[in-house]
């Protein structure tokens, strides 16, 4: 994180009356050390970029082989090994803490007018234990990889013989790292708001975060648990999971989804606050319903506890219990969908720029809606029996993750880039990168639903022939994912070494974060703010008519206070 | 042909080939065409709002300030409720159907091991290794009740045609029926992931005429040794993971077994004969081949008589000699 510092130092504020957290100390253990949030932030994103890079690889080595219906380059065995590595690599190390440990971490604090979040050594500490969980993953691969999937079926995870030990004892670190972050954000909510900041005075990120963090702290623990009986299993054939001893497998697919189900809202509600943020800014507009939205985010967290069953439908449950999950599978959708008709209403009437983090948020929302609809379809009992384990479920699901978690995650890293880093990177190539991670996610997976529809199952090194064509279209798509991806990474790396000073409040923004000077102080504020005006008040701000947004003196929403 | 089109107008699904099509699809084409159209309204009011409103000079205000809008909102949250709820009893009328097995179905029993299906049809001895079908053949008309077992992990039958698909889990016993609408052969798959050979469990079904499936045409045993061996290569799922080409899938390749000799991970040198062979199959773990990682060297099932007979090796490695 050295090779910015060269932009950041002829980038200081005019105004600011402190230097800023990148150079108010320097050197690799004033960063390995470090309690600032805003430091463990970068730290997480380096990191799960990293991830994300190696997942993308292995997808883009998935998509290859598949080219032919013998498969062009492994064996079957080693096709297995890799398309579980890229889930694990995405789910675990990447779309789980991506957004609420390197974004979170950073833009929580200044959304609250807090100097920091309330336990800065246990968020180091959950950044550390995800380096370990990494390392161990990594070493899970140089010893014999794993082939179970990322969901670690039993009873196969158990006779396998790769390492699903260390891969296990990985996932069980990253989940502590995962409850740290979780805590951590929950009492820095309750207790570190602004004076004068109510609950309802809170951006919805913030409140997106919340309800993220309670499901990490409530559900992770059982993932834990879960993995640690799949280990005595593993050692001592106690018998819980292995039918061979008496055990049940499907017992392991409920602790399973148990956790995974609220995980994928762990994954989703983040971005859905992040795109909240990025559409009201660039819309020049509060959030459309903004207490619906806020509501929207608790209850889904609620609910998402009860529908872990809509995983299992071919799995031989019960009647009635296949039928209360599928109802409340269904409940789920409407929170969803009022969130995507307010997002819509709030660009609306607005004074919209298509800026590079807003053509993001736009494609947030045409792919969200994609996987919110074929969601639908899997909650239906009959239809789900016919789609479920095929590569409209692959579809499904890497709609919502992939192209809604990870473009939200995207988006927020393109809007919050100035602030972070105090450099601006070259917008055109931004938007030209936006527009091919678009098209490559539908060409890649518009075919995907065409032929699970058709009966395309997943998890196969081989097919029959008539699949050929749709997975060869995807193929290509996952190409111009590639080259969309490569082209983002080009261009945000060139920006901190090259890049144009970014302006104090590069998009206009009104919430606390953006009253910080860019990039913020060691403790964030020159002066501790007071949030004495309405929530998204865009008459704060004058804007001049090169697009320079100062905040008005005589109306402001961080009247600021004495410092104490 | 006209039914088809009403049930699957875009053609998205599999040649509809049971009675569960005449549920499922309906309900597909429904879900289907309610997405297209919520999709459409939200791009297009989506991309005209992102135009209509577009930032032409950075001091720009907004047209409209307005951020709540409750007969709006009460409506966006109703419609998608209805839609839901219509969804949602939908589907769980056509899944009850598929819950019931009509009195008068045929019984089937079908085991699932890596990686293989043995087929026993109505009249067969379950237990007789040799009479186990790898494809699966019904009357049309007919339902059809297979119960079925796993010998290892899990496996799931899953027929697209049948709109048919249910997990095969070790310990319990799993039920399946349907009722078969339209000669022809159809695909059928293993679709819950079973390891190496997972996608390799891919067999067909075969619908046929009342006549037809009165000749048993699932039993088909070969009059040579040969013959039979070549038959039980694919019967007993061999052929999942030992290729008969130079390509290796898991195991050793066949092609040119016949006393190949080799090494094993004890250091000891083997030529592949029939009692190396015979061992093999009976207890793999004990010989090991050297020079490939440990989960592929031990991926080989272990086989007792009651899977797979002392004839039924004898015809595979008479057959084996002649694969040069």
């Amino acid at each position: 994180m050295t090779t910015h510092t060269p932009a950041i130092e002829t980038a200081p504020s005019a105004t600011r009356k402190e230097p800023s957290y990148l150079d108010v100390t320097k050197g690799f253990w004033s960063w390995a050390g470090t309690l600032d949030h805003k430091r463990i932030g970068i730290m997480y994103l380096v990191g799960v970029t990293a991830a994300f890079l190696c997942g993308g690889l292995l997808a883009l080595l998935i998509r290859l082989h598949l080219w032919t219906p013998e498969g062009m380059l492994f064996e079957n065995g080693v096709y297995n090994q890799v398309f579980t590595l890229h889930g694990v690599f995405m789910v675990f190390l990447f779309i789980i803490p991506a957004i609420p440990a390197s974004i979170g971490n950073f833009v929580l604090p200044l959304m609250l007018g807090a100097p920091d979040v309330a336990l800065p050594r246990l968020n180091l500490a959950s950044f550390y234990l995800w380096l370990v969980g990494s390392i161990l993953t990594v070493y899970s691969i140089i010893t014999g990889a794993v082939d179970t999937g990322w969901t670690f079926y039993t009873p196969y995870s158990i006779e396998t013989q790769t390492s699903v030990l260390s891969m296990g004892l990985a996932i069980f670190v990253l989940g502590f790292s995962s409850i740290f972050t979780g805590l951590n954000f929950i009492v820095t909510i309750h207790k570190m708001r602004a004076r004068g900041q109510g609950w309802f005075k809170m951006p919805l990120f913030c409140w997106a975060i919340y309800a993220t963090s309670v499901l990490q702290v409530l559900a992770t623990p059982v993932l834990g648990v879960t993995v640690l009986l799949l280990a005595f299993e593993h050692i001592y054939n106690i018998g819980i999971f292995d039918p061979a001893y008496g055990g049940d497998p499907i017992l392991f697919q409920h602790f399973f989804w148990f956790y995974s189900h609220p995980a994928v809202y762990i994954m989703i509600l983040p971005a859905m606050g992040v795109i909240s943020e990025v559409v009201s800014v660039h819309s020049r507009k509060p959030l459309f319903g903004y207490k619906l939205i806020a509501f929207s985010s608790i209850s889904i967290a609620v609910i998402s506890f009860l529908v872990w069953g809509h995983h299992m439908y071919t799995s031989g449950q019960s009647e009635f219990v296949m039928m209360a999950f599928s109802f409340l599978t269904m409940l789920v959708a409407i929170p969803t969908a009022i969130k995507v008709f307010s997002w819509v209403a709030t660009i609306w009437g607005g004074s919209v720029a298509l800026s590079a983090p807003m053509l993001y948020a736009i494609s947030f929302i045409i792919i969200f809606t994609i996987g919110g609809l074929t969601g639908v379809f899997l909650g239906a009992l009959s239809v789900d029996i016919h789609l479920h384990d095929t590569y409209f479920v692959v579809a499904h699901f890497h709609a919502v993750m992939m192209g809604s978690t990870a473009l939200a995650f995207f988006a927020g890293i393109h809007h919050w880039w100035p602030k972070m880093f105090g450099v601006m990177y070259d917008e055109r190539l931004a938007k030209i990168s936006a527009v091919l991670i678009l098209i490559g996610f539908n060409v890649t997976f518009l075919p995907q639903f065409k032929m699970g529809s058709l009966g395309m199952p997943r998890r196969y090194a081989t097919y029959v022939e008539q699949f050929q064509i749709y997975h060869q279209v995807s193929t290509v798509g996952a190409m111009i994912l590639g080259v969309g991806f490569a082209l983002m990474l080009g261009y945000l790396l060139h920006s901190l070494v090259a890049g144009r000073r970014a302006r104090a409040n590069e998009w206009g923004g009104v919430t606390l974060d953006w009253h910080t000077p860019t990039p913020p102080n060691l403790y964030n504020f020159d002066d501790e703010p007071v949030m004495a005006g309405k929530l998204y008040d865009y008459t704060e701000l004058d804007i001049s008519p090169t697009g320079e947004a100062t905040f008005k003196a005589h109306k402001s929403t961080a009247t600021v206070g004495s410092k104490a | 042909m006209t039914l088809i089109a009403f049930q699957d107008p875009l053609g998205q699904l599999p040649t509809p080939a049971s009675t569960f099509a005449e549920e499922v699809d309906p309900l597909f084409t429904f879900l289907t065409v309610i997405s297209i159209f919520f999709f459409t309204l939200i791009l297009v009011v989506l991309v005209y709002s992102a135009i209509r409103y577009r930032r032409r000079r950075p001091d720009q205000p907004p047209a409209s300030q307005m951020t709540h809008n409750t007969t709006l909102e009460v409506v966006w949250t109703l419609i998608p409720t209805v839609i839901l709820m219509v969804t949602f009893a939908w589907g769980l009328k056509g899944n009850l159907d598929q819950q019931i097995v009509p009195a008068d179905a045929r019984a089937y029993t079908v085991e699932a091991w890596k990686w293989a299906w043995a087929f026993h049809h109505p009249g067969d001895d379950p237990n007789n290794p040799q009479t186990a079908a790898e494809d699966l053949y019904c009357e049309i008309g007919v339902p059809v009740r297979i119960t079925m077992t796993s010998r290892d992990v899990l496996h799931s039958l899953y027929i697209p045609a049948f709109r048919v698909k249910r997990d095969v889990v070790p310990g319990v016993r799993q039920i399946l029926w349907f009722r078969p609408t339209e000669l022809g052969t159809y695909d059928l798959f293993c679709a819950e992931y079973c390891g190496d050979g997972h996608s390799l469990m891919r067999r067909k079904v075969h619908v046929v005429d009342a006549e037809t499936f009165a000749k048993k045409p699932w039993i088909d045993i070969p009059q040579t040794p040969e013959g039979r061996g070549e038959k039980w290569y694919t019967q007993a799922g061999c052929i999942a993971c030992h290729s008969l080409t130079d390509q290796i899938t898991v195991g050793p390749v066949f092609k040119g077994i016949w006393m190949r000799p080799g090494q094993l991970q004890s250091g000891e040198s083997y030529v592949a004969d029939a009692d190396y062979i015979r061992n093999s199959i009976r207890n793999p773990a004990s010989q090991l081949v050297a020079g490939r990682p440990n989960w592929v060297a031990g991926a080989m099932p272990q086989f007792t008589e009651a899977q797979l007979t002392d004839e039924q090796i004898d015809d595979l490695i008479a057959w084996m000699k002649t694969l040069k």
